[in-house]
């Protein structure tokens, strides 16, 4: 079957019911690339296929509608043909020039190649969406070039190169283009599934060891449009049938829809101004993109949750008319292989994912893993006493309000006030801040958190190396750790990280980071202690600084009656069961007592009445804390900076014993402190509105206690670990 | 240890100390280069905030088909009122 130059011959198989639109296009651009075979197996055409079929003088089987199977009746064309490559397309796809010597090119890559598949093009009229959805869908296949060394971060470009897959790789298959080698084929075979025989081919072919190619030259044209409820109600079925074979309930939320239906209208307006579309047909595609977009959001979460709506409703949305509440069920004969037992319960249809992202979330861990960190430059004698560091701060996305972020950066813009080379480096793993450039990042930084002088970049593209490359985050090591052109390198550990996950994929991350000899500078002696008993690391600490000219007593009266709890349940570690267990006994002993929650926007249900305030300002809290009796704050890790926020305005505070709070204040310091049971907790809260003596001088030592507790101390302390570890650096040689 | 010897090891350390103020040099030269560096980008950060706010790529839009025309419209326009407002002033008594 191959020629005299060992050049394959090609047998094309085309499923053909009333597929007249595109059929004679088809025919007459494969007489043109020279198949040796053209196969038409019509199943009860009603419009003018058959015509042109023998119209065009190929071959053509007619079969019964109802004995068309999607893999069944390629099997029979398979049967009916003798080249050596099949290939397979559907009705409305139109091979473009150099489709047929492409698959030739890729068979020829690899002698265990079975198939091979190209990609569908957007016909001129196709909407920018499924355009754009088709272009990127299918470059996702193709390999992309890695960034040169050095080029931290930097995206890679796409090679239009045929790609081999193998056993592990992306199992998809399209029979709407495809070829297959004879010999893969009569191995494998189609199954006699209801939908997805592709799918299935492409699984059961790298199972068995056979390759397959993507082949970008072997493009056809062809795309699926309708109109935008034609849409809408193709979703719904989609879903539908999503939540029937795995239960899958598609999410929605109208902030997360709006967020999406955002960036893809703005995706779909970048991809229509790179095709060249004017004006006014942008402004067209844009209304129209949003219908669809929306569309697709809402009516993918109806049809996932299609079973709870009225059957009539369930009709009228679904594209099918289906208005049953399970499954249709596949024909029996079709949907199980003849040559299965029957006690093997079929494998449901595959749906087919496409690739959404373009990156893993923790895809730079993995890269650290796979390569290692880069090396650190030779030190130099006497680095670590230099009056001016080159210093370059790595911190994760953040929003505003963030402790940690405020911590850091508090410190930071004092380290650049001293004359150090400040400089912030954002390395958003989250894609939260896809949509801000960098100005607008260290503005925001700025506004949120403090005024710092230096530059903001986003990605490491620019990297410039540094003295001390300094880590903050969990997240933000593994890729600190890659940074090159460091004298030194160093993590400022604002928490136990790990502690804010249960058994999980992050908490192992976060525990690795620890691991890698970098410098810690902890955020209390506790947390200090604790990385070098259980982490073997060097480490320093710090203590965390408070802003007295805005935390003082205020000028406001206050009240005897009342107890404030940082109530903040979406953190965990801050054990808000037990604070309102605490506070729920109070209230039975002290029914009077005013009770006020604040830090989260959340309203919390208690067996007790209580007053909400939500997340406040700092000079809310201020007054907030000056004019309540007492403050109760929990944590079960590393202690953050409220309670000494407290005491400075002059609030006694209650606090957990025998955690970290302790290793700051002592155990008979200005904080009350009571152990992880409610009834101690209220008896701590019960003993400071008891007793005014007591109360005043836990309020005098509290002011006392933290009127050292400055950012200028922190800055400090901050400023000598990271000399520290330079210092090691020079030891180290 | 001999007057040969002793002499050798004095140009040794002559020579390392000798290296180590170039090295020291060499770093300050460094720091005084990126601090220049980082006050630019800083500058064009403070300057840039709504063309990135708004996600403007000036460079980008005058690559579009037509910025160049406008550009060079605008232009003759500012030149056409300079020349006006000149005359205008020349004119005045």
């Amino acid at each position: 079957v191959s020629d005299a130059f060992g050049i394959p011959s090609v047998s094309v198989v085309i499923p053909v019911k009333d597929g007249e639109r595109y059929l004679e296009e088809l025919l007459a651009s494969l007489a043109r690339d020279g198949v040796d075979e053209i196969l038409v197996i019509d199943s009860g055409s009603h419009d003018r296929s058959l015509e042109i079929v023998r119209a065009a003088g190929v071959e053509l089987l007619e079969i019964e509608p109802g004995e068309f199977g999607h893999g069944r009746t390629r099997n029979l064309g398979a049967q009916r043909t003798s080249g050596e490559l099949i290939c397979f397309l559907t009705q409305d796809a139109t091979p473009c020039p150099g489709w047929l010597g492409a698959y030739r090119e890729a068979f020829a890559l690899d002698e265990r190649v079975g198939a091979a598949y190209g990609p569908h093009l957007p016909r001129g009229d196709t909407s920018p969406m499924i355009a754009r959805e088709l272009t990127e869908f299918f470059a996702g296949f193709e390999q992309k070039e890695t960034a040169a060394a050095g080029e931290n971060g930097a995206a890679g470009h796409h090679i239009h190169a045929p790609v081999v897959q193998r056993q592990g790789d992306a199992t998809f298959l399209s029979n709407v283009n495809a070829c297959y080698s004879r010999a893969c084929w009569e191995e494998i075979r189609f199954r006699e599934i209801a939908y997805s025989e592709d799918q299935a081919f492409g699984a059961d072919l790298l199972e068995a060891g056979w390759r397959k190619v993507y082949q970008p030259a072997a493009a056809v044209l062809h795309a699926h449009d309708y109109g935008a409820m034609e849409f809408m109600r193709r979703y719904f079925d989609e879903y539908r049938g999503l939540h029937e074979s795995t239960g899958h309930i598609e999410p929605f939320g109208v902030l997360d829809t709006a967020r999406s239906v955002r960036a893809a209208v703005a995706g779909d307006r970048r991809w229509a101004a790179e095709q060249g579309l004017s004006g006014a047909e942008r402004a067209r595609w844009t209304a129209r993109s949003a219908v669809h977009h929306g569309g697709r959001r809402v009516f993918s979460a109806l049809g996932s949750r299609a079973g709870r709506l009225p059957a009539p409703v369930r009709g009228r949305l679904s594209l099918e008319g289906r208005d049953d509440r399970v499954a249709a069920k596949a024909n029996p004969d079709s949907a199980v292989s003849p040559d299965s037992a029957p006690s093997i319960s079929p494998v449901p249809p595959t749906t087919h994912m496409p690739p959404k992202r373009d990156h893993d979330d923790y895809e730079e861990v993995a890269r650290f893993w796979r390569e290692g960190p880069a090396p650190l430059l030779d030190p130099v004698p006497g680095m670590a006493d230099r009056e001016r560091l080159r210093l370059a701060l790595v911190i994760p996305s953040f929003r505003r309000g963030s402790g940690g972020h405020n911590t850091l950066l508090q410190i930071f813009s004092r380290l650049e006030q001293r004359g150090h080379l400040c400089s912030v480096w954002l390395y958003d793993f989250t894609g939260q801040h896809n949509a801000e450039w960098p100005a607008v990042i260290r503005s925001d930084i700025r506004e949120f958190f403090a005024p710092i002088e230096g530059p903001v970049y986003k990605g490491f593209d620019q990297w410039q190396g540094a003295d001390v490359a300094i880590a903050t985050g969990w997240q933000t090591v593994h890729p600190t750790l890659m940074l090159d052109q460091c004298r030194a390198r160093a993590y400022i550990v604002n928490d136990h990280e790990p502690e804010f996950y249960a058994a999980s994929t992050e908490r192992e991350m976060a525990e690795d980071t620890y691991r890698h000899d970098l410098h810690c500078i902890a955020a209390s002696p506790w947390l200090r202690d604790l990385l070098i008993e259980r982490y073997d690391t060097s480490a320093d600490a710090f203590q965390l600084g408070v802003d007295h000219n805005l935390y003082q007593p205020q000028p406001v009266t206050r009240r005897k009656d009342t107890v404030i709890y940082y109530a903040r349940h979406v953190t965990p570690r801050r054990a808000v069961p037990v604070g309102l267990m605490a506070l729920a006994e109070l209230h039975r002993r002290r029914p009077d007592l005013r009770i006020v929650l604040f830090g989260d926007e959340g309203k919390l249900e208690s067996p007790f009445p209580y007053e909400h305030l939500g997340v406040l300002t700092p000079p809310q809290l201020a007054t907030l804390y000056s004019e309540a009796t007492v403050g109760l704050c929990l944590s079960l890790t590393n202690f953050s900076l409220m309670p000494k926020e407290m005491l400075a305005c002059g609030l006694p505070c209650v606090e957990l014993e025998g955690v970290s709070a302790e290793s700051i204040f002592g155990s008979d310091g200005p904080l009350e402190l009571a152990s992880l049971d409610p009834r101690a907790i209220a008896g701590a809260l019960e003993r400071l509105l008891d007793d005014p003596e007591h109360w005043e001088r836990r309020s005098r030592e509290g002011i006392e206690f933290v009127a050292s507790h400055t950012w200028e101390h922190a800055t400090d302390e901050v400023e000598a670990g990271l000399r520290h570890a330079l210092r090691e650096r020079e030891q180290a040689e | 240890m001999s007057a040969a010897e002793t002499s050798s090891d004095q140009q040794l350390q002559a020579e390392v100390e000798r290296l180590r103020a170039r090295v020291t040099a060499l770093e300050s030269e460094l720091v005084e280069v990126q601090d220049r560096a980082n006050t630019a980008v800083a500058e064009w950060q403070e300057r840039a905030y709504w063309l990135d706010r708004w996600h403007l790529d000036l460079n980008a839009l005058m690559r579009k088909p037509g910025a160049a025309q406008l550009r060079g419209a605008l232009r003759g326009i500012r030149a056409v009122t300079r020349a006006f407002r000149l005359a205008k002033r020349r004119l005045r008594p």
